[in-house]
């Protein structure tokens, strides 16, 4: 398939396919809590419903950030489908972050700064293990391109096993899901009101909404990649991981700040260097 | 059903009393009755929210809570008051520091009884509040699309009671600004703005856009000059020019008075650049009550 055919159903199949996924992801929790949940098309409801909400802003510039986060994370999303250069996508990632996190920070209410201050946190915690997943997919594949990886013929996760559980904790964390949900949570918690997105209403909060959609998209299809020689095995894989953060978002409370980056740079350090380090010794041993 | 029936995100506030109400309220959300079927989610911040459920009576305290929430929330909105404190003040009404239901505050458009209010109570009055915010959705995209299309009008007593009302949804901003009640237009009664009505020299204007008034102002003249005051726009159709053609419209009614004179609170800052754009220069200030200094400013006529 051309890059350009895989790019235009990127970019209209991601939101619906994101949509339905965040549907279920209410319609799974609701059922791990023994409530029957809202309908799977929800989330389509509520950015419809926002999209009609008056845009209370604190200050006009702040809607321009998150415009910019929308399409930065589209890009990033984009460059993946396309095949591009994983560490061109890994910047793009970080860049579409940190205009989310500007955009809080222009707001200036106290909320949305503490929920700005925590996402810059996460964006620490998870930042080394994705850049060494990145490293661990050239090792195997000789290769930083997407399509190239996509097509080798080896199972990734069977030589880069730390560095797939490791990927795992970081998605913990990408999804803000407990126990990393420290900067917004999808909960009740009302603490930090609604953290990051606190100032932000109306149609810009249905431009965060649908960012997240194409998001999660992306972050699967990055799951798939460990599994792409096995297509199938790979989009199984994909939604089972998919399960599983839901799960761990069920059962677990929200940490402490110091111990979510402590926890997520020691799984850095553990599974994945040592996957790397192991990885690099193995020829030697032969 | 639009997706604005699909999709309630509701804030709840406990204004006082035993928090029965607030228990049974947070109790929809349990397994047994799980109100997140019908797409309910209950967000602590005001302004994701589109319907503001309250529920106790209002005190000193919570009363500037309640319009300060209130004013946050985007529009469309409904209040949902729920159980007999928050329609009425309950058994607390007669409380030195009560100043009775939530309606004694803001706008409320569903009363659900009770006390403790039941559950089922609270969610069959969330559905009729649904009801409520899509008519006014409905409505107001309707006034938005002919804004450029509002008639300005004498108005005549018969409208007092709608004036009125919009005259109490357009200053709950500065209520906002000043931090107490002291704000004199949101104290007016009917009947005050019925007598003026009865005065020969008065001239009231509306703005009428599909049979609804979003705007309306008032003056009177006397040794020539036109005195100008509570000029209202509807929160959500502001900055669109309305005010500025009521400006307008109130001065061609008083086509031979030399000057007009206008009065607003010191700390209004988008009412005094308002006027500062159409010629109006302050000439005086003058202490009105504790909070508010009242700032005059006059325009003589070319």
């Amino acid at each position: 398939m051309s890059p350009w055919i895989r790019l235009v159903i990127y970019l209209v199949g991601a939101p619906l396919l994101g949509g339905v996924l965040a549907g279920w992801d209410r319609r799974i929790s609701a059922r791990m809590q023994s409530r029957r949940g809202p309908p799977i098309l929800q989330p389509f409801y509520d950015v419809m419903k926002l999209c009609q909400k008056e845009n209370v802003v604190v200050r006009r510039s702040q809607n321009y950030y998150i415009f910019f986060f929308l399409v930065l994370v589209i890009f990033t999303g984009a460059l993946f489908f396309a095949g591009s250069d994983l560490l061109l996508v890994v910047f793009a990632l970080t860049l579409a972050a940190i205009f989310f996190v500007l955009g809080a920070y222009k707001a200036s209410s106290p909320y949305s700064f503490i929920g700005a201050e925590r996402e810059l946190i996460q964006m620490m915690a998870y930042e080394p293990m994705v850049l060494l997943v990145a490293i661990g997919m050239y090792m195997v594949t000789k290769s930083f391109y997407v399509h190239e990886i996509a097509s080798h013929n080896t199972l990734l996760v069977l030589a880069l096993p730390g560095i797939f559980l490791g990927f795992l904790y970081t998605l913990e964390i990408k999804f803000r899901k407990s126990p990393f949900d420290l900067s917004s949570s999808h909960h009740a918690h009302q603490e930090l009101v609604r953290g990051i997105t606190t100032e932000f209403s109306g149609r810009t909060l249905a431009m965060i909404e649908i960012a997240h959609w194409y998001e999660t998209v992306f972050l699967l299809g990055w799951v798939y990649l460990f599994f792409a020689s096995l297509p199938v095995v790979g989009v199984v894989a994909s939604l089972l991981v998919f399960v599983f953060v839901i799960l761990v978002d069920n059962v677990f409370a929200r940490l402490k700040w110091q111990t979510a980056v402590r926890g997520a740079w020691a799984v850095a350090v553990v599974l994945g260097f040592g996957n790397i380090v192991v990885l690099s010794l193995l020829p030697l041993l032969r | 059903m639009s997706s604005f029936s699909k999709s309630p995100w509701i804030i709840h506030y406990d204004a006082s009393s035993c928090n029965g109400c607030d228990i049974e309220t947070l109790a929809c959300l349990t397994p047994l009755f799980d109100v997140e079927r019908l797409g309910v989610i209950n967000t602590g911040n005001p302004k994701h929210a589109d319907i503001f459920v309250v529920t106790g009576a209002v005190n000193e305290q919570s009363r500037d809570v309640i319009r300060n929430i209130y004013h946050q929330l985007g529009e469309p909105k409904v209040v949902v008051a729920v159980g007999a404190c928050a329609a009425s003040g309950g058994i607390f009404a007669e409380c030195y520091n009560i100043s009775g239901g939530v309606d004694s505050v803001i706008p409320v458009d569903v009363y659900v009884p009770g006390c403790a209010a039941r559950p089922e109570a609270i969610i069959d009055g969330v559905v009729q509040a649904l009801g409520i915010l899509e008519r006014k959705k409905k409505e107001m995209a309707a006034m938005a699309n002919s804004l450029d299309k509002a008639l300005y009008l004498r108005a005549d007593k018969s409208d007092a009671p709608e004036i009125l009302a919009l005259q109490k949804t357009a200053y709950q901003s500065e209520g906002e600004i000043y931090g107490d009640d002291s704000v004199p237009a949101l104290h007016q009664t009917l009947e005050e703005i019925q007598k003026d009505f009865d005065r020969p020299e008065r001239v009231f204007i509306k703005a009428v856009v599909n049979g609804k008034i979003i705007g309306s102002v008032r003056g009177y003249a006397a040794e020539g000059t036109a005195n100008i005051s509570r000029a209202s726009v509807h929160p959500y159709f502001q900055h669109r020019g309305i005010g500025h053609r009521l400006l307008q419209e109130i001065e061609k009614a008083f086509p031979n008075v030399k000057r007009f004179e206008v009065f607003t609170g010191q700390k209004s800052e988008r009412n005094l650049k308002h006027l500062r754009k159409h010629g109006y220069k302050e000439f005086k200030t003058e202490q009105g009550t504790p909070a508010i200094t009242w700032v005059y400013l006059q325009k003589e006529r070319k």
